[in-house]
């Protein structure tokens, strides 16, 4: 667990850390290709052709000079589809991430700080979430609320942020009785403030850690939303989406389905690399 | 430990409860009409109003709910809009689809994942190790349907190595029904035509499903492995000349074994949702599909119908995994 | 290692072996891939869906039928010969039945066939607003005068024509009425037990159903018409790319649903032959033409016609599995206005738009069903191909792609602004197009895009109980030309259904209601 002191950072003990990231090449190569698909997320209109402009005439043509990635059945380009489809998967899995932790640090934080009948109610409403078969959650919110991409983002959230609920919890369980916020409950400080001063810094590395994992997971839980059609309406170039609707094409146009899912596979290995890097350096029982 | 088990299933009760809670609320804010779909665009009126009478689905809410969770305590489950046929009928027909599927992937998960794992932490930061943990990552990180598309299109299509959509051959005829699941049906009745083709069709979409799961398991085994090696008992083994094989296995396996219990029982669970995707694309019938069918066509009492008996597996799962636990690691015990 | 080799190839060697075994029954079994996810039940009483159809058709005799692709000329079944006559207040309508058997051995009589039109009324199913609704037939309309022979009686607010089209719809398979009667529970006709069992004089019997996987047919020994195939398996697969490579490799015969690209390629192998069978439906564009609806205008609607790029398409996207057509009543049945008067013309449709006080466009929504449309064409594509071509004379949709229940839920509401559907007429007749789609009091098509035309719901009324067929086409002919001009409706185009077909495969014949007749198909 995390060991730190709970107010005065050690500007040491926060460098070696950093060192330890810096230094591993898994989470090295995390953040380039990340910086890769910020680049081409923010840059796609520039560096990338029209993702929604069709040419029937060009169907499905494989790549080349003139179609860096190949065209799809709509003769459009895969390049311009796959280069702008990039913020909209950055997008979703941020803002999941964002939208879970938010609701899942507060629900863990109250639960763990209150206790008692508080803490028992808000953690047996978290095992029914985890008791429901994720995508199906997501797909009958998605299906309720109506498909689009907004709506995707609140489904995928509402089937991610049970597992922080519980991190928080049980990190706040393990600090609630530590000398430093037992001499800050002696002192008379109100129990909002504890929490949030003293308790809540100090869940944040595993949350860190979780959540960067999580981004990946969203846009992958998002994606395959998408690809059975509770996601992203058309013309969007959202990966998943393009991978359901060239997915006849496999044979005679492998790369039309092919180079989303490729831009799926590596988004998420970004955030699993670079997860897995900060686990590594953050998490002080894996010091090799 | 007996009072445990029975707190245990009352807590499976209360998941029951809360699903239904959860699902009901879900299903009311749902736009369209289950009743257009069940009839069909030509539907007048007058019909739409008799199914929807006859449905139940115009009496309010509470009085629905409370009608819903009296028949489910008789272990009704209710008829589906869709088939209008008993829920419990249709999951009788689907599930064991889904269970072959979803134990055949587990199997090939762990075959593949445990063992790489294992491999992975004996030759630590080795050419095997950067090896299991490249294919981890990128089998944790691969979109599953996009497995499936390509798989089917490779290793059937292309090299016909292995049968492609379905349980079964066409022109082969599945066994008389004991347990649902094809393989072990055509064991009773003796017929191995059927057994090895239906073991040949389960192949594919099983290592499709599990893939994610092996990728898991693997990097599981190896941390849980890397962590046991390195704890002193295991060092004092050694130390005392306790052969290297016999350490692994002996102690460095068993410990490792319970955190990627915790896993396995997790993996299972989130097998059902891969099953969604996957069975659609290999014509599989399973509950995935059923309820992706019933999602499309608003038949909620069916998708209540499979979200129960997901959870109610989830639950009795973690349940067994805990057990599992108490008996693996003497330091646990339940009072 | 070597040990888990050895069980591989053992694996190997058994299940070539059961290739082995298994061809012996490939050349007398049809393997029909396709998309059946529709089929809920088999009882021809209430069954509606399109597969429920496929096979009903082939367990079940209707006393009369189409042949072929014919849709015109109806042909003996059950009933060997029919009359109508004009009984002052009604119509009487007389068949004589022929000598033959059901399934069970049990004789087929006139009494069965009362006890199946009164149970399809009774059962209240998806179809029986056939009878009760376009036939206005009640429970006591049909009796039997003697074995053989049967008399329904059709009050005079029903066309007889109508009435013996229907017939050979789903629900005019005739039941064995001691067999079903014999599985009755709770009084439900039988139908529990029909759902998934057969009793019925056609060419094949049920053999077993497992729900979205596959329906067993098999010769029906006492039927009249004898089957050239042994077995028919209907395999369900719900994707193009499934079914396109079952076919490749041989486990099926015939694939359904392929993509139009899939289906090109398959035209130029050597080992398939493609068969595109007609249909009666029509791919469209609804606009609602309500008060606070941007379509409201007429010249707004026409704009459309003017900026939809059809033969893109019909040749490009529906790789010409589909007819260009721009009037309401599909090629094929009577009335058919072949005119085409719209091109793309992105500047007549600005200056329409112009007048119409539309000039700088507008942006509304555009509800899409989700799957695919008509000639195999994915309704996304389909979708952002006409969003595309809208944008060009300025109005920017947004699609909305919905599940078809959602869709239609909305549309019923009269709350769409644009959707795009399908429609299909219930019998081969023009009134099944032209009136839901004219007359606003008949709740259907019309009213759901507010459109109140008086004189093109008069028209329709009035067309529907012509006799006089060179009146009738008159005013058909009218009606067309009205709905061009300002009707709520941009017609796309009529699919084709395109069949691609396993070269082996002889006699498959389907007409545009899409009936196919499995005992003439040969292998």
């Amino acid at each position: 667990m995390v060991e730190a002191a709970p107010r005065v950072p050690d500007k040491r003990q926060m460098s070696k850390p950093a060192r330890r990231f810096w230094r591993n090449p898994a989470s090295l190569i995390g953040v380039v290709l990340l910086a890769i698909l910020l680049f081409i997320a923010l840059l796609a209109p520039l560096i990338s052709p029209d993702p929604i402009a069709q040419d029937l005439s060009q169907r499905l043509k494989p790549p080349s000079s003139q179609h860096l990635l190949g065209t799809d059945q709509l003769g459009r380009e895969v390049w311009g589809r796959v280069a702008h489809g990039a913020i909209i998967s950055l997008q979703v899995g941020v803002f999941v991430t964002l939208l879970s932790v938010l609701v899942g640090v507060s629900v863990g934080l109250f639960a763990g700080t209150l206790g008692g009948a508080w803490d028992n109610a808000l953690m047996r409403v978290t095992d029914i979430f985890f008791a429901f078969p994720s995508l199906i959650l997501a797909m009958a919110i998605a299906a309720a609320l109506g498909p689009n991409l907004t709506n995707t983002i609140i489904a995928v959230a509402a089937v991610s942020w049970p597992s922080y609920a519980r991190l928080v919890r049980a990190q706040v369980l393990a600090l609630r009785d530590r000398e430093f916020v037992e001499a800050a409950r002696a002192l008379g400080t109100p129990q909002v403030s504890i929490a949030l001063r003293h308790l809540l810094p100090n869940t944040l590395t595993p949350v860190l850690i979780q959540s960067s994992f999580d981004v990946g997971q969203a846009i992958l839980t998002a994606a395959g939303l998408s690809f059975i059609g509770f996601g992203a309406q058309p013309p969007t170039p959202e990966w998943g989406a393009m991978v359901s609707e060239t997915r006849n094409f496999i044979s005679e146009a492998p790369w039309a389905s092919s180079a989303p899912a490729i831009a799926i596979a590596i988004s998420v290995l970004a955030f699993n690399l670079i997860g897995d890097g900060l686990r590594d350096a953050l998490d002080p029982r894996n010091t090799k | 430990m007996l009072t445990y088990i029975i707190k245990r299933l009352f807590f499976v009760l209360f998941v029951v409860w809360g699903l239904t809670v959860a699902t009901f609320f879900i299903s009311q804010i749902l736009p369209g009409d289950p009743a257009i779909s069940a009839l069909g665009d030509k539907a007048t009126d007058e019909m739409i109003q008799n199914f929807r009478d006859k449905n139940g689905l115009n009496q309010p809410v509470l009085v629905q709910y409370f009608s819903y969770v009296s028949r489910l305590a008789v272990g009704d489950l209710g008829t589906s809009l869709r088939t209008g046929r008993p829920i419990l009928d249709d999951l009788r027909d689907f599930f064991p689809g889904t269970l072959e599927l979803a134990l055949a992937a587990l199997l090939i998960a762990a075959a593949i994942g445990i063992p790489a794992g294992v491999l992975a932490a004996l030759q630590q930061n080795k050419l095997p190790d950067v090896l299991v943990r490249l294919l981890a990552l990128i089998g944790g990180a691969t979109p599953i349907y996009w497995l499936a598309i390509l798989l089917l299109e490779t290793l059937h299509n292309k090299l016909r190595w292995l049968p492609g959509p379905g349980r079964l051959d066409a022109y082969l005829i599945a066994p008389p029904r004991v347990t649902g699941l094809v393989g072990i049906d055509a064991i009773f009745a003796g017929d191995w035509q059927v057994w090895s083709d239906s073991v040949m069709h389960l192949i594919l979409p099983a290592f499709v499903l599990g893939a994610f799961s092996a990728a898991l398991l693997a990097r599981m085994t190896r941390a849980a492995m890397l962590e046991t090696l390195n704890q002193d008992f295991v060092r004092t083994a050694r130390a005392k000349g306790v052969s290297n094989s016999t350490v692994i296995v002996r102690h460095a396996l068993r410990n490792a074994f319970l955190p990627v219990l915790t896993v396995l029982g997790g993996v299972l669970g989130g097998l059902l949702s891969g099953a969604v995707l996957t069975e659609s694309i290999f014509s599989w019938p399973g509950v995935g599909r059923y309820v992706t069918d019933a999602a499309i066509s608003l038949d909620f009492p069916a998708v209540m119908g499979v979200t129960l008996l997901a959870g109610v597996a989830y639950s009795l799962i973690n349940l067994a995994t805990d057990l599992l636990y108490a008996v693996l690691d003497p330091r646990i015990s339940y009072g | 290692m070597r040990r888990r080799f050895g069980a591989a190839a053992a694996l190997l060697s058994v299940s070539l072996l059961a290739i082995g075994v298994a061809q012996n029954s490939r050349s007398s079994t049809l393997v029909y891939g396709g998309d059946f996810s529709d089929l809920i039940t088999l009882d021809p009483g209430t069954s509606y869906e399109f597969s429920g159809g496929l096979v009903t058709d082939n367990l079940y005799e209707t006393l009369v039928k189409f042949e072929g692709e014919d849709l015109s000329t109806l042909k003996p079944g059950i009933a060997t010969k029919w009359t109508v006559s004009d009984a002052g207040s009604s119509w009487k309508v007389v068949f004589n039945l022929r000598n033959q058997k059901f399934s069970s051995g049990n004789p087929v009589t006139a009494d069965d066939v009362v006890y199946t039109f009164d149970r399809a009324i009774a059962l209240k199913g998806n179809g029986s607003f056939l009878f009760d609704e376009v036939a206005n037939m009640k429970v006591g309309s049909t009796k039997a005068i003697n074995k053989t022979t049967l008399e329904v009686t059709l009050p005079k607010t029903a066309s007889p024509a109508a009435f013996l089209n229907l017939l050979t719809f789903n629900i005019g398979g005739i039941v064995d009425s001691a067999e079903v009667k014999s599985h009755v529970v709770n009084n439900d006709y039988g139908t529990a037990w029909l759902k998934n069992h057969s009793a019925g004089s056609g060419p094949f019997v049920l053999n077993r159903w497992d729900q979205n996987q596959q329906v067993v047919l098999e010769a029906n020994p006492n039927s009249r018409l004898l089957p050239l195939l042994s077995r028919v398996i209907l395999r369900e697969m719900k994707e193009a790319n499934t079914q396109k490579i079952a076919l490749e490799s041989g486990e099926i015969d015939i694939a359904e649903n392929l993509t139009p690209d899939m289906v090109a390629a398959k035209a130029k192998d050597a080992k398939f032959n493609v068969y595109k069978a007609d249909s009666l439906r029509l791919q469209y564009l609804g606009m609602n033409t309500g008060a606070d609806s941007p379509f409201k205008d007429a010249r707004v609607r026409q704009a459309v016609r003017w900026a939809v790029d059809q033969d893109a398409i019909v040749n490009d996207l529906a790789g010409g599995n589909a007819r260009k057509i721009q009037t309401i009543i599909p090629a094929g049945l009577f009335g058919y206005n072949p005119a085409t008067p719209y091109k793309v013309d992105i500047e007549k449709a600005k200056s329409l738009l112009k007048a119409a006080g539309k000039e700088g466009g507008f942006e509304f929504e555009y509800l899409v069903p989700q799957g695919s449309c008509g000639a195999g064409i994915p309704c996304s594509d389909l979708a952002a191909k006409i969003q595309s071509d809208l944008a060009k004379i300025g109005l920017r949709a947004k699609i909305r792609q919905i599940v078809q229940s959602e869709l239609l839920g909305i549309y019923r509401a009269q709350k769409a602004q644009m959707v795009m559907v399908g429609w299909s007429p219930d019998f081969p007749d023009p009134d099944g197009n032209a009136t839901p789609m004219s007359d606003y009091g008949a709740k259907s098509l019309a009213w759901r895009n507010a459109w109140q035309n008086d004189t093109a719901g008069k028209l329709a009324q009035q067309a529907a109980l012509e006799p006089n067929p060179a009146k009738r086409a008159a005013l058909y002919k009218q009606l067309t030309e009205l709905q061009l001009e300002d009707g709520p409706f941009a017609i796309l185009y009529q699919p084709k259904v395109p069949l691609t077909l396993a070269k082996t495969v002889k006699g498959y014949l389907r007409n545009a209601q899409g009936q196919v007749r499995f005992e003439k198909i040969s292998k």
